[in-house]
């Protein structure tokens, strides 16, 4: 029945390939399980179980988090930026540093 | 005599009775057209119309206070829907709402710094993102509404157009220029 699962999203974004998944997975699944589930591990081999950071929506969680309904992960992948170097690049061309931005 | 009046008054004050109760029963709470209008609006809640919101813009359309072309996110078929909702005339984009190329927005991964500022910022959680990781936007799920453009502190987000192709080319309406004939 409906109830025995629940309804989760894993989603992983490239650039130009966003995958969304629609899963039902087992009630006390962890987001661990629901990569392994996605099969997302397959397709693309870049993204490691014990290396890759992953989330519910938009923040960090542990792999051996326990899913509720509705939950969306999302497998991460690293900056290629480091915001340091942006920030005095930044600072070098001059440019004022919108500070949380929004008001210019 | 007396056995008719009793009749009449029995009747009249059973359907008071029914008319009290229903009153009370199925009174309708707050104006049903809104929720028609805000189910038809795209729920970007990007305040392009002037409207803080989706559901202001449709109390204010369902109050008659705003034109029904001021939502460029809903699109020409949008438009088409409130006309027929309303029962009003269609009119095409005004100069107030521009018709823009149907575009997504676009992050610059090599100047992404992972603030999560547009994260924040999306009314549709079309951004994978958490803090100090890359964020990428879901163009699936992108409206195009623009709200993420403000808040990135390094300015990396852009619009994409999206191309025409097979799945989304759209048939003209056909335009007829009016002539006077003498």
């Amino acid at each position: 029945m409906s109830n025995s699962k629940i309804k989760i999203e894993v989603v992983y974004a490239l650039p130009h390939e966003q995958t969304l998944l629609k899963l039902d997975v087992p009630p006390a699944s962890t987001i661990a399980d629901a990569v392994k589930f996605s099969g997302l591990l397959e397709k693309y081999p870049e993204i490691d179980l014990a290396k890759s950071k992953f989330g519910l929506f938009g923040k960090l969680s542990k792999a051996d988090t326990v899913l509720r309904e509705k939950d969306r992960i999302e497998i991460y992948r690293p900056l290629i930026a480091d915001p340091k170097e942006v920030r005095r690049k930044r600072a070098e061309e001059g440019k004022v540093m919108k500070k949380g931005g929004g008001d210019i | 005599m007396i056995a008719a009046l009793l009749v009449m008054i029995g009747i009249a004050v059973f359907l008071g009775a029914v008319l009290g109760f229903s009153a009370i029963k199925f009174k309708v709470q707050g104006n049903p057209l809104v929720e028609k209008i805000d189910a038809v609006l795209p729920q970007t809640q990007c305040g392009q119309c002037g409207f803080p919101g989706c559901k202001p813009y449709a109390e204010a359309l369902a109050k008659g206070e705003a034109d029904i072309n001021k939502c460029p996110p809903g699109g020409e078929e949008g438009i088409h829907k409130l006309a027929d909702l309303l029962g009003k005339e269609f009119i095409p984009f005004g100069e107030g709402a521009p018709p823009k190329a149907k575009s997504v927005a676009f992050i610059d991964e090599s100047t992404c710094i992972g603030c999560t500022l547009c994260i924040q910022a999306c009314p549709v959680d079309a951004i994978v993102g958490a803090a100090k990781q890359m964020h990428t936007i879901i163009a699936s799920e992108c409206t195009g509404c623009e709200l993420c453009l403000a808040p990135c502190p390094v300015d990396c987000i852009s619009m994409l157009p999206i191309a025409e192709d097979i799945t989304n080319w759209k048939w003209r309406y056909p335009v007829f220029p009016i002539q006077a004939t003498i």
